[in-house]
């Protein structure tokens, strides 16, 4: 809401001038200043002036010339604009002005005829867009005034956002009695007065719909005469952000911002009959409404109807046929109250706010029409020359909405939420500044205007109180909680976020979605749980229409995005949610999301530097990566199996077991997959779900280092290809016991000596005893055993023992 | 004798004179090397009288061990030498990176809500997360946010097709749903800090995305006031800002808050006035909205609202991260650029 300072002094006697100070204020009130806009005229020496004569110019057809006065000698004046005949009062810009933007005037001649300056249009004065013309001022402005100065066109414009539960403040009057509360002054709301002619309405009115519509209040007006209206009334509403149109749409437009209440003007003659009714729109009724679209209406749609068809759209918008124009002359002015959930589904369903169902969709005061409706036709027929009748007709279908409501407040309302000092005195006070009726002590029966619809419960008056007290007048305290922080998973996703930190990979934030186009990159087959996914109902574009059922599809945007920018090496990870359709294992009602970590790298992994071989990353990258995190999140009790996934490289990639329960997978991704993201080289990744990795977990426990001597030595096994290393390495670990200090494979080969089918594994073993030296002996019994169990296990001892 | 005496007044420039081990060697064998004077003197002892010899044979220890000194002496500065012309030839250039270790770089988010979440659990809150696809109940009923809210539309909420038509699923709009599950779960007093992804409808542009970060917080106690409010966010904000901060509160209007309020701190980048990149000169940063609890939502878990009170705060992560970094716009923070993750610390 744009509020001109110069128009609010009509109803409010403010101790400042200070805009700043004012727009201070209301911001405490609750009421946002999103901008204060200085507004003063670019023009200079431009005066009010009388055209007094005006003739054809002799050698020209499309111009004129005029004799104009500013109260002293006339002077000639040529003009091209043909809205304008002698006796009109114009703005002169004499020479010597400087006209907006910067143009000068000066005194010469225009085909032979000598022009001193020029009659100005509101173009070129900075005013508005009209440049049908020349602007023409009232007949009483007085003549030789500086029109900078005498047209109110130096001002202050706060833009001011209001709450959905404030629609009283969305008028001058009502910004006006925010500031009367502040300041503790009085406020002025007008009393219309005006002639008016003893006369039967020709328009009856019948509110069908009593949900939709409270209250119906029409005035008539006849023998109007539609044309501008006065200069002071555009320069009004222009600093308020309405476009000037004519006398009686302005008007409707200056007692809506004026009071707040959305007023109607239909052709009375175009209304079909005699009667108006309020109802609900017939099936497959149509109505073209004055933005000129042809709309088709439910009848979940309200409209103000006349014997035959619609003639606007309840609180929102006119319709075409009923508009008025230049040639109407019968006004009927209407003023109602409607239900706000209609006129806000209205207004959403044909994509249509206004300034009238912005105001009713938040609730306009239901005692404003009759007011409304009467300040509307005095500015009808003292601007537009129409003669008001007498009777109004105000009809009223739900009288409940009109009775004030009552609460009664207990004071200790107050100060528990606000603490103390909030005493009966200070109670009555504040409420009453708000202009709440205030009765008794405690509780104080409070007695709510209808203005005020979203003062219904003690705890709204609670706010009243502080925010008239001023939010900053409370002193500060910091309570503190019983304490609990983090739980044991999050701080052990902290450790595991870390941890991968550590390892040189990035944390990436993707938006939850996934694109059909990523899902085929996959090929996942459609039973997947992968490939079931959840869709938005009311996606905004394709990217955002599917909810992501694993991180990878946005690890790899994520790659492509950096790879597009000339970076072919990277290492991300990410830890969120998946959304899969099947429901949530402990929230009734919502569907299963459980958090993940991905992670994905391409290119080369590790640190760098002059003559630094870095590694290409491949399957055992990935997995040296999850050994350190299973290191850093202390958890035992893992496998890796082959696995053959959709999308995984199907020799290289691996499930996780977790206590025996599958986790997840790792590995390369399919070379497939990487072609169709349009990268290159092995690309690895990692899905883990979370939960099981970040559970509490039974603490490792310490082992004292012996201090006695290792004994280190070599072991290389033949081994069948299916034999997996960790189980060799387990069987014979197994085998030597309590003594095994580390085993690691120093060596894989394939081929020449050994045959097709079989590699070769070399495995460094490190025996210790806590307690003692080994013994030649027990070290020699501890070898034989190991080799037996790898024999077992199908590997046979390359060499001696 | 004197010609052993005058060999341990030439010995001195022998000895010192050497460059080289090699050379030391040299003159040490000449010194006392089978062939040396000393040496010759040694053999010789037999063949004097035995009341000399001792004399004869103390002088004789006495001119080995002064060789000895001199010749080790020389010895560890010669090695001493040629370790430091060994190692200025390894001469590196200070100034190069020729190694660099792959660092891992925290999400802005993510190091920002940890941030947040510190701080509160410093004043005695627990940290809980929930359901991102959540029910309209716990979205909007729970939250006293009538059926007619325009929050509800479909211009404004992401809504999913699944489960009961009846539920409304949605993606949660806030990370409010937390406060009436946890609340429904757990007795007052409640000090908890909810930090998460949040959804609308918005079309990606300089200041919106469709996804972002929310962390809100909740606190229900007995006898929590306005005060009480205040003095936690103003908390906040002198320790995420810096403690110079003040804050201001303005009336605002959320459902499930009342009063509510709008809170702005002092801004850490300027005195007010002037083009801040921070402000924009106003002189305070909107942060967060907050209020104290509506009844209604108390009345919803089933707390009594005459029993307890409490207030709530909900700020934007990227929001508090964009005015303290200056990321913008706001996709930066969703592009995972490494060059933009790169500079997050
Ligand atoms: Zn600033």
């Amino acid at each position: 809401m744009r509020v001109s300072l110069n128009w609010l002094a009509d109803y409010i006697d403010l101790g400042t001038s200070d805009p700043e100070e004012i727009a201070q204020v209301l911001e405490s009130l609750g009421h946002e200043v999103e901008e204060t806009e200085r507004l003063a005229p670019d023009f200079g020496r431009v005066v009010t002036a009388r055209v007094l004569e005006v003739e054809a110019h002799p050698r020209a057809d499309r111009i004129r010339v005029c004799r104009v006065t500013a109260g002293g000698e006339p002077q000639t004046v040529v003009c091209g604009a043909w809205n304008f005949e002698a006796g009109a009062t114009v703005a002169w810009a004499l020479p010597g002005a400087t006209l907006s933007g910067g143009t000068e005037i000066g005194r010469r001649s225009i085909r032979g005829v000598e022009s001193n300056g020029m009659i100005c249009s509101e173009t070129e004065l900075g005013l508005g867009e009209d440049a049908d013309g020349i602007l023409v001022l009232d007949s009483e402005v007085p003549l030789g005034e500086d029109l900078a100065g005498f047209g109110s066109l130096t001002d202050t414009v706060l833009d001011l956002s209001i709450t959905p539960n404030r629609p009283d403040v969305m008028s001058y009057v009502g910004v006006a009695r925010e500031l009367a509360a502040f300041y503790r002054v009085d406020y002025r709301v007008p009393e219309p007065v005006f002639a008016q002619v003893e006369a039967r309405p020709r328009i009856g009115i019948t509110i069908e719909d009593p949900t939709g519509c409270y209250r119906f209040v029409s005035r008539e007006v006849s023998g109007c005469r539609v044309s501008a209206s006065p200069f002071w009334m555009r320069t009004r509403l222009r600093a308020s952000g309405q476009r000037p149109i004519s006398n009686v749409v302005d008007i409707t437009n200056y007692v809506l911002l004026e009071l707040g209440q959305p007023i109607h003007a239909f052709d009375l003659e175009e209304l079909g009959g005699e009667g108006i009714v309020v109802r609900r729109a017939h099936p497959g009724e149509r109505l073209t409404t004055l933005d000129g679209v042809e709309r088709d209406l439910t009848p979940a749609d309200l409209v103000v109807a006349d014997r035959h068809r619609a003639s606007a759209l309840a609180g929102t918008m006119g319709g075409g046929a009923s508009e008025v124009t230049a040639k109407t002359t019968e006004v009927l002015i209407e003023a109602a109250s409607w239900d706000p959930p209609t006129v806000l589904h209205m207004s959403k369903r044909h994509g249509l706010r206004t300034e009238a169902s912005a105001r009713f969709e938040r609730g306009v005061d239901p005692a404003l029409p009759p007011l409304a409706a009467t300040r509307a036709a005095e500015l009808v027929s003292t601007l537009a020359g129409g003669e008001a009748l007498s009777e109004v007709t105000d009809v009223v279908a739900r009288e409940d909405r009109l009775r004030p409501v009552t609460i009664d407040f207990e004071l200790r309302e107050a100060e528990r939420i606000l603490g103390p000092g909030f005493d009966a005195p200070r109670v009555t006070d504040l409420l009453s500044r708000l202009h709440l009726g205030t009765e008794g002590e405690d509780p104080v029966r409070v007695e709510v205007p209808t203005f005020r619809p979203d003062l219904t419960r003690p705890i709204d008056l609670v706010e009243e109180l502080a925010r008239l007290w001023g939010y900053n007048n409370f002193p500060e305290r910091v309570p503190r909680g019983p304490g609990g922080g983090r739980s044991v998973s999050q701080r052990r996703t902290r450790t595991l976020r870390q941890a991968l930190c550590g390892l040189g990979f990035s944390e990436s934030v993707s938006l939850s979605f996934m694109r059909s186009s990523e899902i085929e990159i996959w090929g996942w087959e459609e039973e997947d749980e992968r490939a079931r996914e959840i869709r938005l109902k009311n996606p905004l574009r394709e990217e955002e229409s599917i909810l992501r059922t694993t991180l990878l599809p946005g690890l790899l945007r994520v790659a492509r995005y950096n790879y597009s920018h000339g970076l072919d090496e990277l290492a991300v990870f990410e830890l969120g949610r998946v959304f899969l359709d099947r429901p949530h294992r402990v929230l009734p009602k919502v569907p299963d999301q459980p958090e993940r970590v991905g992670l994905l790298a391409t290119g080369r992994l590790g640190g760098s530097g002059l003559g630094v071989e870095r590694r290409p990353v491949d399957f055992y990258t990935v997995s040296a990566v999850w050994r350190a995190i299973s290191h850093q999140l202390d958890l035992e009790g893992w496998r890796l199996e082959p696995v053959e996934a959709a999308g995984w490289h199907p020799a290289r990639a691996a499930r996780l077991l977790l206590d025996g329960e599958p986790v997840g997978i790792m590995g390369e991704v399919h070379p497939s997959v990487v072609r169709r993201a349009e990268l290159i080289g092995r690309v690895i990744a990692m899905e883990l779900d979370l939960d099981p990795l970040v559970a509490d977990r039974r603490h490792w426990q310490f082992r004292a280092p012996s201090v006695f001597p290792p004994y280190t030595f070599d072991m290389a096994f033949e081994a069948p290809e299916d034999l997996a290393a960790d189980d060799l390495l387990s069987a014979t670990g197994e085998a030597a016991g309590d003594l095994l200090e580390s085993a690691r494979v120093f060596d894989e080969f394939r081929g020449e000596p050994l045959s097709r089918g079989r590699k070769s594994l070399a495995i460094n073993y490190t025996l210790r005893a806590p307690d003692r030296t080994l013994s030649s002996e027990e070290t020699a019994e501890a070898l034989r055993s190991m080799a037996d169990a790898a024999r077992a296990a199908g590997a046979e001892l390359r060499g001696e023992l | 004798m004197e010609s052993l005496d005058a060999l341990l007044k030439t010995a001195p420039t022998l000895v010192k004179g050497t460059s080289t081990l090699d050379e030391l060697s040299e003159a040490e064998a000449e010194l006392l090397g089978r062939r040396s004077l000393v040496a010759e003197f040694q053999r010789g002892i037999g063949r004097l009288p035995p009341e000399e010899r001792p004399a004869v044979g103390k002088a004789i220890q006495e001119a080995r061990r002064t060789l000895g000194k001199l010749i080790e002496t020389q010895r560890r500065r010669l090695e001493t030498e040629t370790e430091r012309l060994m190692l200025a030839s390894d001469r590196v250039d200070v100034s190069l990176a020729a190694l660099e270790y792959q660092e891992g770089y925290t999400h802005l988010i993510t190091s920002t809500i940890e941030e947040v979440c510190d701080i509160f659990i410093g004043l005695g809150y627990r940290v809980v997360g929930g359901p991102e696809a959540e029910s309209g109940l716990y979205n909007f009923d729970a939250l006293n946010t009538p059926p007619t809210h325009p929050s509800r539309l479909e211009s404004d909420t992401l809504y999913l097709d699944w489960g009961d038509p009846a539920d409304d699923m949605l993606l949660r709009t806030h990370t409010s749903p937390m406060q009436a599950r946890y609340m429904e779960e757990h007795d007052p007093p409640v000090y908890v800090v909810v930090p998460g992804k949040v959804y609308r409808a918005d079309t990606p542009d300089a200041t919106h995305s469709p996804v972002f970060h929310q962390i809100e917080g909740l606190a229900v106690d007995e006898g929590l006031t306005f005060s009480d409010l205040r003095g936690t966010l103003a908390y906040f904000a002198r320790e995420f800002f810096g403690s110079e901060r003040s804050i201001r509160m303005l009336p605002n209007f959320f459902p499930f808050t009342e009063p509510s309020a709008e809170m702005h701190a002092s801004c850490f980048s300027c005195e007010g006035g002037g083009q801040c990149r921070v402000c924009g000169g106003v002189g305070w940063i909107e942060l967060l909205g907050c209020g104290m609890v509506d009844p209604n939502v108390f009345e919803w878990v089933g707390y009594d609202p005459s029993k307890v009170s409490g207030f709530a705060f909900g700020m934007g992560v990227e929001r508090i991260a964009q005015v303290r970094h200056g990321v913008s716009p706001l996709r930066h923070f969703f592009d995972n650029d490494l060059r933009v993750l790169s500079q997050f610390r």
